[in-house]
């Protein structure tokens, strides 16, 4: 074969730099891509719990949920829900917003995420509200590692 | 002043060099791949709220396997009132071990395991997650969650 490259005149194969960059470039791409694409937006006030062998989260299914964001002032003690970054200090306007979506849509799910440190019946109190609002599905948010 | 006089210069290639290239073309290529691994991504941990659902009494389903978990303000989990796990194991293999073959022992029955999670008011939401983890890692799927201890 002749002028498809890889080999000199004297027939020794030789270093092709032009393939070795493309496929460098790809592999550039790809890993950017994947580092940039999987980058969490959440809360910066939160500090998510762990929970490995938890499913990943779907994006297609966005457009059909709420993200309760619950944050925890340790100094104060107290929880302050966030939605749409919106904070709620009396929960119970909620239970209208809420409502509404899950009327609007039946299909409407919301996503606690909140922080590790929260006490347990904070996390009662806001699945209380869900429930008064006739929503059924909701899942917790975690982080796949530490 | 002396004026300076211009000593001569050689011509310089400024052709495009490959081989810089290639070298930082490598190290943010490193860079990609070692974020890649270390990077967070968001999980989660699907429930379905119990007592909305209508219930077809045609369609009643059987009694489940039911199992009470606990956990404390200090961190431990109690299963149906046996401690598997000290308080600060959050990989919680031997609950895990437990659970897994108490849904092997469902599932040749063809019965069904719920799981009520009871937690103490002050209990740490972590260790509420590290329960829901250790259920969704031994597949069982129906879970109830309830705060404050039976009066």
């Amino acid at each position: 074969m002749g002028g498809g490259g890889g080999s000199s005149e004297s027939g020794e194969p030789e270093f092709q730099i032009a393939p070795m960059i493309d496929v460098l470039l790809t592999l550039l791409i790809f890993f950017m891509s994947i580092t940039t694409a999987e980058v969490v937006r959440v809360d910066k006030a939160i500090e998510l719990p762990v929970a490995p062998d938890a499913k990943k989260k779907d994006e297609k299914n966005s457009m059909n949920e709420a993200m309760l964001n619950i944050r925890w002032d340790n100094a104060k003690q107290k929880a302050t829900i966030v939605y749409a970054d919106r904070p709620f200090p009396d929960p119970q306007p909620l239970v209208n917003i809420l409502t509404d979506l899950k009327n609007r849509n039946p299909k409407y799910r919301v996503i606690i995420r909140g922080d590790k440190r929260l006490p347990a019946v904070e996390i009662q109190k806001i699945m209380t509200i869900i429930g008064q609002a006739g929503i059924d599905d909701i899942s917790f948010s975690a982080l796949n590692h530490s | 002043m002396p004026k300076r006089v211009p000593s001569e210069v050689e011509p310089v290639n400024l052709g495009f060099q490959i081989a810089p290239m290639i070298d930082v073309v490598f190290v943010i290529m490193l860079f990609f791949m070692v974020m890649a691994g270390a990077v967070k991504v968001e999980h989660e941990l699907k429930q379905q709220l119990p007592g909305i659902a209508p219930v077809n009494p045609a369609n009643a389903p059987e009694m489940p396997d039911e199992i009470t978990v606990a956990i404390e303000e200090s961190g431990s989990v109690t299963l149906n009132e046996e401690e598997l796990d000290p308080a600060n194991d959050s990989a919680m293999r031997n609950f895990v071990g437990t659970m897994m073959r108490l849904k092997q022992e469902a599932d040749n029955r063809k019965a069904k395991v719920l799981v009520t999670i009871q937690a103490e008011e002050q209990a740490k939401y972590e260790r509420v997650i590290d329960v829901l983890n250790a259920l969704a890692k031994a597949q069982v799927s129906n879970v109830t969650f309830t705060v404050g201890g039976e009066e």
